[in-house]
């Protein structure tokens, strides 16, 4: 007879939900600026609220509206990491488990994605010349090679490599590498490269016509529409340091031939 | 071999059961042992459209639950001499379709010499949806040109990717064929509608045909008989086509231009 229950111990990949203002009503606004007003446009991740660099703690908050709001952008939040003093019977209360700051840290805080795609089966990429500000870029996993269209609702996540697509990224489908993607096709979903914050990743495409682009979680979503020299044209999305020294997302056309 | 065609959409109400009937009847026209099965449990459409309504005794269910055989199961065709249609039941149970009663009715198809079986999804991405194509070879995508219905169908062609059988046991990918229906050339001109170019071009998947709106597919329906019978009508004829391309035949895209009836008379003398 097997034992009705067993504990062993795991790591859960999980995303974090940085939040520094605890206002349900502007995280819900910019949340819609950052998301597009995509319902669901997360997968179902186990999510940690982490409250680390809360600018100021209102008197109470409210879990119950703030789970909600995530759980409308398909996360799953389970817990909230060093919820001020004050806050932490409520968020019991909730239903989240109560970390520390630094305790029950996540092995990684990334979206979970089953990749549907088959196996890797290019040859490892060289290197990239890493200038010395940088993270080191993902090296040592060949890149994803994904033979199809990504169709909407599909999401694939190239951990620690570049993802090579061909035959384009629908409307609603989702792809994420911790290194550059490459589509050869419409770009029409999302793409976020370097989920890692490798700020080096680029975003390469023969169609520009995303929902929405993030480099190393520096975003831009495209509600209003894209620019006409760009829309449906080859481009690329590159972070660039600006005069200030601040990392820019820019969006610049590619000659192919 | 037998081979399986699913016909699906995603959204509701687009054309499935419409273009199962009649693509199921243009196959046996042509002389293939054709079976067409309802998976739309609770809602069965497709023995009206087929007219053979008053002669279902026992389902698709009965046959899964082993509460009947096949050869009790199968209704002959009014219209054709191959062709046979397995009823969806009225049942509530949605879960009635397990998926290994499905694939042992559609193994026991493939021993009694089916050519082809096409199996006519009902709407949505749940359970009956997701039945009907898991064990398909192919899947006839069907589309209406506005923008939910190929978001929709985007989205049912992620599915076949990743949970058809073929997909799953990583054989060769489902052969999928886009299925423009309720297209108005007319409207296109004015440009209300997206036009059949715009939708292959959102979509990515290669084009079987063209399907005009028509009032004769309701007035087919009606009368119990698939629109691909009615003689010198444009969508039957051009379901005649999707049969043929289908069989590798090259056809040339008809019905797509639309021709302003003024100009023509002006210039000819209507
Ligand atoms: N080419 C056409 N021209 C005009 N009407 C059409 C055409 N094709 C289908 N229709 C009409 O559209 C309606 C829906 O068709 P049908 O039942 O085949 O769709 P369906 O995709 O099977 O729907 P469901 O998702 O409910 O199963 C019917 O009233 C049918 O007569
Ligand atoms: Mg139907």
């Amino acid at each position: 007879m097997s034992k009705p229950i067993e504990f062993k111990t795991g790591t859960l990949s999980a995303m974090s939900a940085i939040i520094r203002e605890l206002d349900n009503v502007r995280l819900a606004d910019t949340m819609h600026t950052m998301l597009g007003g995509l319902g669901e446009f997360f997968a179902g991740e186990a999510t940690v609220i982490d409250l680390t660099q809360l600018t100021k703690a209102p008197e109470r908050a409210d879990w119950a509206g703030l789970l909600s709001l995530l759980r409308r952008y398909g996360l799953q939040p389970i817990a909230v990491r060093q919820a001020p003093e004050h806050l932490v019977e409520s968020a019991r209360k909730a239903g989240l488990a109560i970390l520390s700051a630094d305790a029950g840290r996540m092995s990684a805080e990334r979206p979970v994605a089953a990749p549907t795609a088959p196996a890797p089966v290019a040859p490892a990429p060289e290197p990239a010349q890493a200038s010395l500000d940088m993270p080191a870029p993902p090296t040592g996993t060949a890149t994803m090679i994904i033979e199809r269209p990504l169709r909407s609702g599909q999401q694939i996540y190239a951990r620690g490599s570049d993802v090579v697509i061909l035959g384009g990224v629908s409307n609603g489908a989702e792809i994420i590498a911790d290194g550059s993607i490459h589509c050869y096709g419409p770009l029409r979903g999302r793409a976020l490269a370097g989920a890692q914050g490798h700020t080096a990743a680029r975003i390469i495409t023969t169609c520009f016509a995303p929902e929405l682009v993030s480099i190393a979680g520096v975003y831009r979503t495209f509600e209003r529409g894209i620019a006409a020299n760009l829309a449906g044209k080859p481009a690329h999305a590159v972070l660039r340091a600006n005069a200030a020294g601040q990392q820019t997302l820019n969006i610049e056309t590619l000659q192919l031939d | 071999m037998t081979r399986v065609i699913v016909v699906t959409s995603g959204k509701g109400g687009v054309g499935k059961t419409t273009s199962s009937a009649s693509f199921a009847s243009g196959l046996a026209l042509r002389g293939f042992k054709t079976a067409v099965i309802d998976f739309d449990v609770g809602l069965r459409n497709l023995d009206l459209i087929m007219g053979c309504e008053r002669r279902v005794v026992y389902d698709f269910v009965n046959v899964i639950s082993g509460d009947a055989n096949l050869h009790q199961a199968l209704i002959k065709d009014r219209h054709c001499e191959n062709l046979f249609v397995l009823p969806a039941s009225q049942t509530r149970d949605k879960d009635a379709l397990t998926e290994e009663g499905v694939e042992k009715v559609l193994n026991d198809l493939k021993h009694m010499g089916f050519d082809y079986v096409i199996c006519d999804s009902p709407a949505g991405i749940e359970h009956g949806a997701i039945m009907a194509l898991t064990f398909a070879d192919e899947a006839i995508v069907v589309t209406n040109p506005e923008v939910s219905s190929i978001r929709d169908s985007d989205r049912i062609l992620g599915i076949l990717q990743s949970k058809s059988r073929r997909a799953r046991d990583g054989q060769e990918p489902v052969k999928e064929h886009l299925l423009i229906t309720r297209y108005s050339a007319k409207r296109v001109d004015e440009g209300e509608m997206l036009s059949y170019k715009d939708v292959q071009e959102l979509l990515r998947v290669p084009l079987i045909g063209v399907i005009p709106e028509s009032e004769s597919v309701l007035q087919a329906s009606n009368s119990g008989t698939p629109v691909i019978h009615t003689k010198d009508e444009d969508a039957a004829d051009a379901y005649q086509d999707v049969v043929a391309r289908f069989l590798g035949e090259e056809r040339e895209l008809r019905f797509v231009n639309f021709e302003k009836p003024g100009l023509f008379k002006r210039l000819f003398g209507g």
